[in-house]
Order: structure tokens, then sequence, then C-alpha cells
């Protein structure tokens, strides 16, 4: 039987009246599945009909049941947008089969709320976020309990979120009152379906239908050099041919900049989410009516929205993920078994390199895994709190029993325990044996933490000088780390912190040192690391005609390698890091990708610092990290640090050196939040929460934290393995001086790296002011000079101008009068025991040195006691440490305190 | 007189004819007040009160001074004060006599303590060395001592050039202008008038040095000499003066 006559007639003559003649691979083979009623992914590219694929047999079902009585089919996207898109196409068809639909989601009207309530449409379209609120209504929950279809659209968006962990939980949580319902996922070509299919289904049995989509993609690169008005040329006669285009940018700001540079063609628009939505949709309207032929955007196009027909989509400087290039360049040739081409402008070296392996791994359909958010605490406190507030009162072996039917928390264990534990300490439930018991904040708490996205409040920065704001920051970075005297960057520029009040940041621009970046919600995509690794494996093998016919860029990269040769720089390699000395500090070049290369740049960085006592400042990409070091620290050092490195200790490294930064106090209040530690409104100007967050040490919380940054920005386990293959010899380390890839690229992420231990600035401090010290030098053999200096300016062996003699003795300035009396004749005894201490004195700097008038300045250390800390025979930390013990001792004597 | 510092307080023992330690700033009861603006915790009482005896275990004095803010709430007691406090006061009774300088924030407070433990708020001399919580004037007869006070909290931030390397408790010792508080000349062998700040027993609060001393709050801090002061950490280690941790003042 073909496959339309196991349709529903009514169905049958809608597609009829649609104008489908024929069904798409995707439909062919997802139908009937979905018609046996078996739990499918559909993986397929955007615009291959996957939205009917699934619906066409859901209406049939709807059509079969009786009107009324609840959700029947639950419709979720990520999008409020999709939600508008996807309503839109979804009400023709309801309207022929007499079925009711209704979109719910943060934007829905009250009245059409109260409706949904009272008279709940057969499908719903909504957000995860609105499915959370739906269960907070009681008779809107009700409504859930004849839920027979879930469909999740774009769901490889949300499996790899907290997003997608809660919508997970939510998904059994329906299934508490609705029993099995049918599960299919709509999803974006990912490396690993299956486990979409366990995220959408955990355990159940479920199937996967792929549409591949390699064959279907034509994708160019094409080297366009990295000035901007070249690159404007280029792309303005590419966009002179017949049909409509999408440019993908990676950056905002590089949409703006093009944007700019085309204005004039008058029929450009820019696209991207800091523009308002009334803005966008404007765009995306007159795009689809062709008022405008081109759109420039960032990542907020890769999603299904329906914009009409686009011919050809051109991918501004590298993709940086197959996956991204993979859903950009499906957005070209809309309509079914269409070619999508797709071409990308690659702007310099590592992007032209980059650019050609991901365009071959597209192709070749390698595209990356999506990771799951797999036991998230923040997560499951988010949903035990919900559940609470749902059920009031339940057994934690029933909670576990929902939250185990995930893929994501099945395998929570412990977890669950310290969970509920911490979320008492904050008074969010109540343990009570067995049972959990909600409280009276849980209510309260849901209310604002229905979303996982972490829908910040931003604090304007205001700048002192031009009394203008300048910007904004996360709250939770003012939070966590920003303090008055603390110095950022934003914008390019550095500033300094002068107060927090009133719910701003008060600042001044600064110009010294450097900063922390402000913001890690920030656009940059990450690199992974098996792209940056073929890349080196290209750059050794310098095989890029084996990549592309391009004429330019073969011959670009071909030049750019010569050059690298005549100047005799080493070419880092996917076998070969290589460590370059600059003015500024060490690059390392390593091949290794963003997270891993963040992972390895801090842990080198904390070891540095801790051997040095010196903070280091990182910059990195995915193919190079500098090092901001002081001079005397050379990439011979870095060396040996790498070679001193133990693959296995890192992970335990990283974990003290985060501890310190600014980013994993940010993300600890970010994940405190979810556990209801701190509300979202909460007044942290009023207390200081720097200790508050010291509570979080050894807790779930803070587990969490590490959890996420290891997992979102940091990829310590192949750092790790890079380092062991260092160790085996299969990479090598050299060292030169700086070369033209070391030089280039954008460096993309800044942080500094303090010591590991507060010691180090109290000794700097202790340090500081010894060096400040005022003393006084008095010669012992004439008597008759003395000088008022500071510490620091004392020659390692003070002499005596007038007499020659090294007999110096290094006096508090209020032994003036005391020295005085040591040319006069005829001493009594009381001035015979000063002289006595003043010779002591001066023997010890004639013995000792400079190191002995650095211990003399110390407070309440006189010759008896320096003798003993210089016998000590320590140096550096280790001797001022010394005196920082005798000052101790000192301090808890009557002489100090009279 | 001698001084022991201990770190695990902050707390310091001074010892004369009596080996008294002090401790200043508990706030029991904070935990309310930090709801109210939006952080939630458990009361960590109890946790307090043992680090409290701990520290009583290893120092071994004969009584304990309490330098005032015993507990937390104002005006008036909250529930969670109302139900812990007598059973905190009656905890450390047990063990050592207290002596209590009341603050600002022990209103109500009198009524759990037991005879002779509630000192003047004005202060008083008690073995050679002043006594006072640090919010008002102190009595005449305290010039020419050196006066332990609380209420300020003070809190050292050290920074590196990153920014902030060290946030820890630090007393801060200083001259202070007597004849400008109105009090008496020094008596006969007393030296100048002295006073020194004992930073916040209580594990969250905390103000930095330099705001303080700039931006003074109380008579006393009013009437310092910073030229002359001096940061201690809770460990007895020497900072040293002001001028050590202000070095990198606007550039």
């Amino acid at each position: 039987m073909p496959l339309i006559d196991t349709l529903d007639p009514k169905v049958r003559e809608c597609i009829r009246k649609r104008g489908f003649s024929e069904f798409s691979p995707a439909q062919e083979k997802a139908i009937p599945l979905i018609l046996r009623g078996k739990n499918i992914v559909l993986v397929a590219p955007t615009g291959t009909g996957k939205t009917e694929s699934a619906m066409f047999p859901v209406f049939n079902a709807l059509l079969r049941m009786p009107a009324g009585g609840g959700f029947k089919a639950l419709y979720i996207t990520p999008l409020r947008s999709l939600n508008r898109d996807i309503l839109a196409r979804m009400q023709w068809w309801c309207a022929e089969l007499g079925l009711t639909v209704g979109v719910r989601h943060g934007d829905t009207p009250m009245n059409e709320r109260r409706k949904q309530a009272l008279s709940p449409p057969d499908l719903l379209i909504t957000t995860p976020e609105t499915v959370q609120a739906i269960f907070m209504g009681k008779r809107l929950r009700k409504h859930l309990s004849s839920v027979k279809f879930v469909i999740i659209d774009e769901i490889h968006e949300l499996a790899g979120s907290k997003r997608g962990a809660q919508l997970a939980v939510a998904l059994e949580r329906i299934h508490v009152y609705a029993g099995d319902f049918q599960r299919i996922g709509l999803s974006a070509t990912v490396g690993n379906p299956d486990d979409i299919g366990k995220f959408l289904c955990g355990t159940r049995p479920f199937s996967i239908v792929q549409v591949p989509v390699a064959k279907q993609l034509e994708i160019a690169v094409r080297y366009i050099g990295d000035d901007l008005d070249h690159q404007v040329n280029v792309l303005s006669s590419m966009l002179k041919g017949e049909g409509s285009t999408l440019v993908f940018v990676n950056t905002r700001v590089t949409a703006e900049a093009l944007g700019h540079a085309l204005f004039e063609r008058g029929d450009v628009e820019v696209h991207h989410g800091s523009l308002s939505k009334e803005v966008r949709i404007d765009a995306e309207e007159r795009f689809k009516k062709g008022e405008i032929r081109t759109l420039i955007c960032t990542s907020s196009m890769e999603l299904g929205i329906d914009i009409g027909r686009v011919d050809h989509v051109i991918q501004f400087g590298s993709p940086r993920e197959v996956a991204r290039l993979v859903q950009r360049v499906g957005r070209a040739g809309h309509q079914l078994n269409t070619i999508s081409r797709g071409t990308i402008l690659a702007t310099g070296f590592d992007d032209l390199l980059e650019s050609l392996v991901i365009a071959k791994k597209a192709k070749a359909n390698e595209i990356e895994r999506v990771t799951l958010h797999t036991n998230a605490a923040d997560v499951l406190a988010n949903q035990i709190a919900a559940i609470m507030v749902e059920y009031g009162e339940i057994e934690r072996d029933r909670i576990r029993e929902i939250v185990e039917r995930s893929s994501i928390f099945a395998s929570c264990g412990r977890l669950l325990d310290d969970v509920c534990s911490q979320m008492e300490e904050h008074r969010l439930i109540r343990i009570d044996g067995s049972r959990i018991v909600t409280t009276a904040r849980a209510r309260r708490y849901l209310m604002t933490n229905l979303s996982m996205i972490h829908d910040e409040r931003k604090v304007p920065i205001f700048d002192m000088v031009s009394r203008r704001t300048v910007g904004t920051l996360d709250e939770s970075f003012v939070v966590g780390w920003v303090h008055p005297g603390a110095i950022f960057i934003t914008k390019g520029q550095l500033w300094r912190v002068l107060e927090i009040a009133d719910g701003r940041l008060t600042v001044e621009p600064t110009k010294k040192a450097t900063g922390e970046l402000p913001s890690w919600e920030g656009e940059q995509i990450p690199v992974p690391y098996n792209i940056s690794l073929e890349v080196g494996s290209m750059r050794r093998e310098r095989n890029i005609a084996a990549y592309t016919p391009d004429k330019e860029s073969i011959a670009f990269s071909g030049k750019f390698l010569t050059e690298m040769d005549k100047n005799r720089s080493l070419v880092p390699t996917d076998r070969l890091i290589t460590l370059e000395n600059t003015d500024e500090g060490v690059v390392c070049n390593v091949c290794a990708g963003h997270k891993a290369n963040e992972a390895f740049g801090r842990v080198i960085s904390i070891l540095l610092s801790a051997r040095y006592g010196t903070t280091v400042g990182l910059e990195l990409d995915a193919y190079r990290m500098l090092l901001h070091l002081p001079s005397s620290i050379r990439a011979a050092d870095v060396r040996d640090v790498i070679d001193g490195l133990e693959p296995a200790h890192m992970s335990g490294i990283l974990r003290l050196a985060l501890k310190r930064t600014a980013l994993f106090k940010w993300k600890l209040v970010q994940i405190a939040k979810k556990f209801g530690a701190v509300d979202p409104d909460a007044d942290y100007e009023k207390i200081s929460i720097h200790r508050l967050l010291d509570f979080f040490e050894n807790s779930v919380v803070q587990a969490e934290a590490y959890r996420e940054l290891l997992m979102e920005y940091m990829d310590i386990d192949t750092a790790a393995a890079v380092v062991g293959l260092v160790k085996k010899g299969d990479v090598k380390v050299g060292i030169g001086p700086l070369s033209l890839i070391g030089a280039g690229g954008l460096l993309s992420s800044r942080d500094q790296i303090p010591p590991p231990t507060a010691d180090q600035v109290i000794l700097s401090t202790l340090q500081r002011r010894l060096n400040q010290t005022e003393i006084l030098l008095g010669c012992m053999n004439c008597r008759n000079w003395k000088s008022k200096t500071a510490v620091a300016r004392v020659p390692d062996l003070p002499q005596c101008p007038k007499c020659g003699a090294r007999l110096i003795a290094a006096l508090k300035p209020y032994e003036e009068d005391e020295y005085a009396l040591m040319k006069k004749p005829g001493k009594n005894s009381e001035v015979r025991s000063i002289e006595q201490r003043m010779l002591r004195n001066a023997n010890i700097i004639l013995s000792s040195g400079k190191k002995a008038v650095i211990a003399l300045a110390a407070r309440g250390v006189g010759p008896e006691h320096a003798s003993r800390i210089l016998a000590t025979l320590t140096d550096g930390d280790a001797f001022y440490r010394e005196i920082m013990k005798a000052e101790r001792s000192f301090i808890q004597t009557h002489r100090y305190w009279a | 007189m001698n001084l022991e510092f201990f770190d695990e307080g902050p707390a310091l023992v001074i010892e004369g004819e009596t080996r008294h330690l002090v401790v200043a700033d508990l706030h029991f009861g904070i935990e309310a007040d930090l709801a109210a603006h939006g952080m939630h915790f458990r009361s960590r009482s109890a946790a307090r009160l043992k680090r409290l005896m701990a520290v009583i275990e290893a120092a071994q004095p004969d009584a304990l001074i309490l330098l005032g803010d015993i507990k937390h709430s104002i005006p008036s007691l909250t529930r969670q004060e109302y139900y812990e406090m007598p059973g905190i006061l009656a905890d450390i009774r047990k063990r050592i006599p207290i002596l209590v300088f009341p603050g600002n924030h022990d209103i109500g407070l009198e009524c759990f303590l037991s005879d002779g433990e509630l000192q003047p708020k004005e202060g008083a001399v008690i073995d050679g060395v002043a006594y006072q919580h640090g919010h008002m004037i102190p009595d005449k007869s305290l010039a020419g001592k050196l006066i332990v006070i609380g209420h300020h909290h003070p809190l050292l931030l050290l920074k590196d050039e990153v920014g902030c390397a060290l946030r820890a408790p630090a007393y801060l010792r200083a001259s202070v202008d007597a004849e400008a508080l109105g009090m008496n000349e020094p008596a006969e062998g007393d030296t100048a008038t002295r006073v020194l700040f004992v930073p916040a027993f209580n594990e969250i609060a905390g103000y930095d040095i330099l705001q303080i001393v700039n931006k003074p709050f109380a008579p006393l801090s009013k009437y310092i000499d910073k030229e002359g002061a001096e940061i201690i950490l809770a460990d007895g280690t020497l900072i040293g003066p002001l001028s050590a941790i202000e070095s990198d003042a606007p550039d």
C-alpha cells in the first residue's frame, strides 16, 4: 500500500490541498514508524519536511481521539520565534482537520492562557520553560494527563544544554500523569544520534531515522585576505548574481561591520541577537517576501525559522565546527532534493586551513557529538524544587524514580541525596526522614527559576570620567568577583572599579596591569580538538591542494609556509609544539583546540606562577597560547614546566588553579542561585558575598561549578592526552623566536592566573614594606659617615665612602642621636653597650651584606634576632618567612604595644 | 602585658595579671538578615559556637571578653535569636566567665545575661587594658590606655597585579587623639591613648580597612592617627603601615 493510503482520508485530503505531490525521503521513512507508535529521532537537515513528517501521523491519531479533555500533543521548540513560525504552519492544518491548536510561551497574553486552562487545545506549541510553568497550575497540569505525543523540535540544540536536562526531567514528570506517550525528536545532523534518542526516551526503545546530508552539500572555500575593503568587494560581487543569500558571520561585531559596508546596496539587512525582536522579525519578513536579497546573520538564523527560499549560503570566516557549517549551509536550497550550496570565505592562514578541514569533514559527514549535561546538580535541584511545589510532600524514593527515568539522571546515585541536603541548607526543602517536604520559599524560588537559561541581570558600567555608561556586566560576575579597586577589561579597555552602588558599577579607565575578561558568555565558538589537530597535520604535510582546487588558497598558504621557512621558524604541527620567546612573554603553539588549550594554558600558568611567585596572564585560541610573563621567564622555563607535568595530576592542578579565578566564582554564584541560596534579585551591595562563597567549599554546588566549567570551557582530558604524547615522544617540543604563526591569530580568551597561595601576596607586601623602610647607615670604622636611605637603595655590600671600610651598621632613623655619640671619646657604660650593639649590627652586615640590612629593617629585629634569621641560611621566600616569624613574635610582646 | 593571636578566631589573648580572651562581633542570627537580602542559608550558629569553644580550649583563658554585637538583629530580637541566644550563652558560661561590652546590635541581649556580665557600654579598664564595643565615645577614664574595640570588622584586601589576591580579617592598631574625643589627660604613668580594632569573629562580616580609615563611621575611627596606624593579620603577622597596602592607589 502506498504510504499516503495509510493516512486518514482527511489528512490525505489536506496533503492534496497543500499541493504535496510526493513524500520526501525523511517522510517516507519516518511516517510509517510514527504510525506504528514508535518513539523516533528524525535526523535530517532543515527544510526536508521534518515538521510534517512528525505531524501527519500525529494528526492521523488525533483525529481518532474524542474531542476535548486536555492537551493531546505537545510540540516543544527552543525558541519563541520558532513557536510562532510553527503555529502559523499548524493553524491551517488544524483548521482543516477540525483540531484545536494553541501556543503558550512567555509572550502569550493572559486571556489566551485562561482559555487554555479552561479548554485546552489538542495541540499545544510551547517552550521547555513553559512546560515547567504548566506544572505549577493545578488545573493546567491536570490537562497533561491526556498527553499522547511529545514532539521536540531542534532537539540537538536542547540536548547539550541545561535547558535540555531540565526538559528531560519534565518529560518524566508528564509521564507520571500521562503514562507512556509517544516521543518524537527532530534533530539536525549530529555525531551521536543515539545519545539524542536516549536523551528523549530514557531507557525506552526508540528508532533513529537519518537522512544523510553529505551528498546534498556543495561547499567551496575561498581565501579573501584580511583587508576589510577587499572582503567587502568580494562579498559584494558574490551577491550580484540571481537569488537570495544568507551570510553567516561568527560575531555580532562582524555582522555590523559588513552590514554597514554593504548598506548602500539597499538589499541587505543585518540580523543578530542584540537587535530588537521587531527589527529581526521585520528583516525576516522582508527577506521572505523578496524585498531584500541578503541577510547578514549570526547563529540567530541557524534554527529552522522559515524565511523562504535561500539560494546560497556564505559563511564569512571559519565556521569553527562541522555541525555549524552543515546546519548553516543546510539553509540553502530549501526545497526537497535540491543541493545546498555554500561558500566559506577564509580570512587568514589559520582560518583558511581550518575552513578546509571543516568543509572536508562536512562532506564526509563527520559531525561533532553533542555532550549531554549528565548529572547536572543545579538542574536536579531545580527539578526537585519543582516537584516539591507540584506535590507538596513526597517520598525521596519517588523523586528518585521520576528523575532516574531520564537518561540525564539515570545514574544520579548519591547526587540526589547530596542535592537534597544542600537544598535543605538553603531552606528550599525540609527533609523529614524518607520524605521531602516543601517550604514556604520553594514556590517563590520556582517562579523566578523556571528557566535554566542564565537570564542574568546586567549591571551597567558607568565611566566616572566620561560620565556615561560604557557597557554592562553579568550580575554573577559582579557578585562573585568585582570589588572596589578591581580591574577588568571590557570594550577592549581596562577599567578600575571605584564603587558598586545603586545597582551600577562606577569605574574609571586605567592603564595599569591587565585584567580578566568580564564575561564568559561571549560569542566565541570553540574549535574542537580534532579540527585543530588536522590543521596541524596540514601544516606538517603541506597538502593544501588535497583539500581545495582554489588557486588563491593554495598560493597563499604555500607562500605563508615558505615565509616561515625563510625565517627559519619551526612550523608547529600536530606532532610539534613550539615555544616562542616574545617581548610580552612566551607563545606556546599547540594544535589542540580551544578547550584543551584553555585547560593546558591554565595548568602551565598556575605552575609558572607558583614557581616564580608572579601572576601569569593568559590569552589563547585553538592553536596557541600567549603567556604574559616577566622578562626573566623564558621559553626554556616553560618547557621545564611542560616536561615536569604528569598527565594524571593535571586535572587536580586545574581545579586548584580555577578556584581563585573570577570565572569560577561567576559560575559558583550562578549555580548557587539555582540551589536557592541566592535570589535572582539579591541585594549583594549590602552584604559582601565573597565569604559566603566559602560556604560552598567541598559542596555539591562547588562540584557542579567544576563539572560545568570542565565540560563547557576546558577539556582537561585532551590536554592531559597531549602531555602524554609529549612524554612518549610522539609530540616534540621546540623552542624558537616569535614566528608568523605564533604572532598570528586572534587571541580570544584572556584570564589571569594568580599564584596559588595567598601567602605570596603577604610575602610580597612584606618585601615591599621592607624595601621602602627608611634606615640609617652609619660607618662603625671611621664613625664619621652616616646616610639615611631606603632599604631598596642599599648596595649588596655597603661601604663607607669616607674611609672605604665595610663595617657599616644599619640603624633605625631614630637612632641617629645615638650614632652621634659613637665618635665621642669617654663613653659611659650605657653608651658602651649601645656601641657593642651597633658593632654587632655592622659585623652581621659585613658578613652577610644586604640580606642582613633587610633583616635589620624588620620591626623589632635587633642584631641577635637578625643573626638567628641569617643563620637559617634561607633565601628568597623562605628568608622572608623567617623575618615574618620574627616580627610575629615581636608583636606578641609588651614592647610593641607599649 | 603580652598578646597571643588565634588565627582560627580571629581572637586575641591579652595577658597581664589575668589571661583574657577577646572576641568581637559574633553576630549570632545574621542569617535572618542575609535572607532579607536574598541569600538563604541555614543558621550557622552551631558551627560558629563550636569554633568559639575550640578557640577557648586552645587559649585556656581565665575569662572571655566579648566586645559586643553578640547578636545581629536590630532593633529587636528575631525568633532565631530568641531561641538560640540563651543556649549559646549558657554553653560558654559553663566553660568560662564572660564579660560583655554591649554593642549597637545587642538590644534585647540584657535579658539573657547573668549578674556581673554586663559591662558599661562606654567601656571600662580591666587589668590595665581598656575595652569597649567601639560605636560610641569612650569613657574619659579610658584615656592613656590601649582601647580594644570591635564594631569595625576590619578586613584586609591585599592586591597583586591581578586585582585582589587576599581578603583576610586583620587588626588595626593606631594612636588616637584623646583630646578631640573629650577624654581626660592621660594619668601619670600612662602612655598615649591607642586603639586596637579587633576583626569580627563572624565569618561573613568584614569591611575593607582602607574604607574604615578613609570613611570612618565611629568616633574612635574618626580620630586615629592614620600615619602611624599599623595592620596585623589574624595570626599576628605584621603587614605594616597603611602605606604598605595603599601603594597601588590610582595611577
